[in-house]
């Protein structure tokens, strides 16, 4: 059952390929067109010739597909993901709180009002323009003010380290999404994966190291407890989040994300035949009870979901960066486009926490669609990418109302939650599956 | 040309200069920061060598435990939280 829409790699190899191979056609043009006409003797084209074909070779058409597909995906995930999370944030907890939120978007913008043939449409919008738009060009606004604002470094700041941890941290989120499947197609690292999820959990491990560092070398106090109750929270959360994953692991078989999706897409009653009660062989075609570690590993998925809460630093676990206590925690001394990066990369971790919660336990982008004949092409609807992206917007959105309805919580809370209470949770869901699977119940 | 070679090589070379730095710096969160760096490509020659678990293990379990050192040295050794190694007492 494939219903992916887009092939990533297989779409930027095409695209490589057609653009290097027009380039090169070219270029043998030009080099068989001075030839001819005279002004080169015959066999200067030669160099031009040779450069067409290593332009075609396939290797270099893997290497810049690859890079393509690379740069898709990073663009993907910051400049639509990141603004999209952002404005879906403020807009729901602006709700939330019984206000309207940001409201400057395209058609709150005032030229458009004054355009020759269609500004009569936008007539009604020059008296109070930035009043009326959807608010999506808000977070544009705030990132074009980030990148003109002056890059500070405090005097007495470790300069090398300071100006280090932005990037560390930018970059192990990116790494991320090396091995974050949006669907079938829409990846980097293609289909067997074996150790993808192990990936995205060293991924997720090496940004208390970033976040440290920036604590530490901003040589400021505020920074620097910021950076210690960061780094205390992500390593005790760290642990029942990899514990409450090994139960998963258990239960599937596997740590290959398509693997864990495509054994959770199958009927409830394949996997536990004494539930075959909720088989319904008379029910549409591909409608059914799924097999979602949801709802054989419940206690893994309440533990987990709570770590990836503490992993994004939202308010419930917001410690690190306290406004009231700690400026602005671990990333007070940052500024610019600096302070934007850590700031907003925060989103992107939530972004691939909840990926992760989605292809680990709810079924990831595998849901019921149709499929439509359309000429040779057949394009199932919903597709995955859709399927995938609205449970994973759904997932940040209890994320978002879930911190902006609970208080922050203190420190010991903290540590006693993740040492006391969810790592004998997370032990438990471990024992509950192997017994599953020792007992027969779970095939 | 063999890249797995020239990949070996890079990852090896930045291994070898961080595992230098991390003794040769005079500031220690600066030597953690380089054994960070030393452990995460010790990870990747090892996926380079067609070991992905154990690669990805050594990231997860070394380099994640990197933070602990880190606090270690910052709690035990110094009273400020940065001071020039000429200003020490």
């Amino acid at each position: 059952m494939s219903g992916h829409l887009i092939d990533l790699y297989g779409l930027c190899e095409g695209l490589i390929t057609f653009v290097n191979g027009l380039v090169g056609r070219i270029m043998t043009g030009v080099a068989g067109g001075i030839e001819t006409i005279g002004i080169a003797p015959p066999g200067a084209g030669a160099p031009l010739r040779d450069q067409a074909a290593l332009m075609n070779s396939p290797w270099v058409i893997g290497l810049i597909a690859w890079l393509t597909a690379i740069q898709i995906m990073i663009l993907w995930g910051t400049a639509i993901n990141l603004l999209l999370m952002m404005w879906m944030e403020r807009k729901f907890y602006s709700r939330l709180q019984d206000r309207v939120g940001i409201k400057i978007g395209l058609t709150s913008m005032d030229f458009l009002a004054r355009l020759p043939i269609i500004g009569g449409l936008f007539t009604n919008f020059v008296k109070r323009p930035s009043h009326l738009g959807t608010g999506f060009l808000q977070n544009v606004a705030d990132g074009v003010k980030m990148v003109q604002k002056e890059n500070l470094t405090p005097a007495k700041a470790d300069a090398f380290t300071f100006h280090a941890a932005p990037v560390l941290i930018a970059a192990s989120t990116l790494l991320i999404f090396a091995a974050l499947p949006f669907s079938e197609g829409f990846t980097i690292m293609q289909s067997p994966n074996p150790f993808g999820v192990l990936f995205m959990l060293a991924a997720f491990g090496l940004a208390p190291i970033g976040i440290l560092i920036a604590g530490w070398s901003s040589n400021n106090k505020y920074t620097l407890i910021g950076g210690m109750r960061s780094a205390a929270m992500l390593m005790s959360y760290e642990i029942p989040m990899i514990l409450s994953i090994i139960s998963v692991v258990v239960l599937m078989g596997s740590l290959d994300p398509f693997e864990i999706v495509r054994t959770q897409s199958e009927p409830i009653s394949a996997s536990i035949p004494a539930l075959g009660f909720l088989a319904n062989p008379a029910a549409l075609d591909g409608i059914y009870f799924p097999n979602w570690n949801v709802f054989t590993a419940f206690p893994a998925f309440l533990v987990f979901a709570v770590a990836i809460l503490a992993e994004q630093e939202r308010i419930p676990f917001d410690l690190p960066e306290a406004e009231a206590e700690l400026v602005e925690g671990w990333l007070t001394e940052y500024s610019g486009m600096r302070f934007g990066l850590v700031f907003g990369f925060k989103w992107l971790r939530g972004l691939a926490g909840s990926g992760l919660l989605v292809i680990l336990f709810l079924g990831g982008w595998t849901g019921p669609h149709l499929t439509l004949p359309l000429g040779g092409f057949s394009l199932p609807l919903p597709f995955q990418e859709l399927w995938f992206m609205v449970k994973v917007y759904l997932v940040f959105m209890v994320y978002v109302w879930i911190s902006w309805s609970f208080p922050r919580i203190r420190i010991d809370q903290i540590l006693n939650i993740g040492w006391k209470v969810l790592i004998p949770i997370a032990l438990l869901a471990i024992f509950l599956s192997i017994s599953l699977r020792a007992f027969g119940v779970y095939h | 040309m063999e890249w797995d070679l020239v990949a070996f090589i890079a990852f090896s070379a930045l291994e070898l200069v961080a595992a230098v730095l991390v003794v040769t710096s005079k500031r220690l969160v600066h030597s953690v920061f380089w054994l960070s760096v030393t452990l995460v490509t010790i990870g990747a020659i090892y996926i380079l060598l067609r070991a992905e678990f154990i690669g990805l293990v050594q990231i997860v379990v070394y380099a994640g435990a990197v933070p602990i050192l880190f606090l270690f040295g910052i709690m035990l050794t110094r009273r400020k939280i940065m001071e020039e190694p000429h200003e020490a007492e």
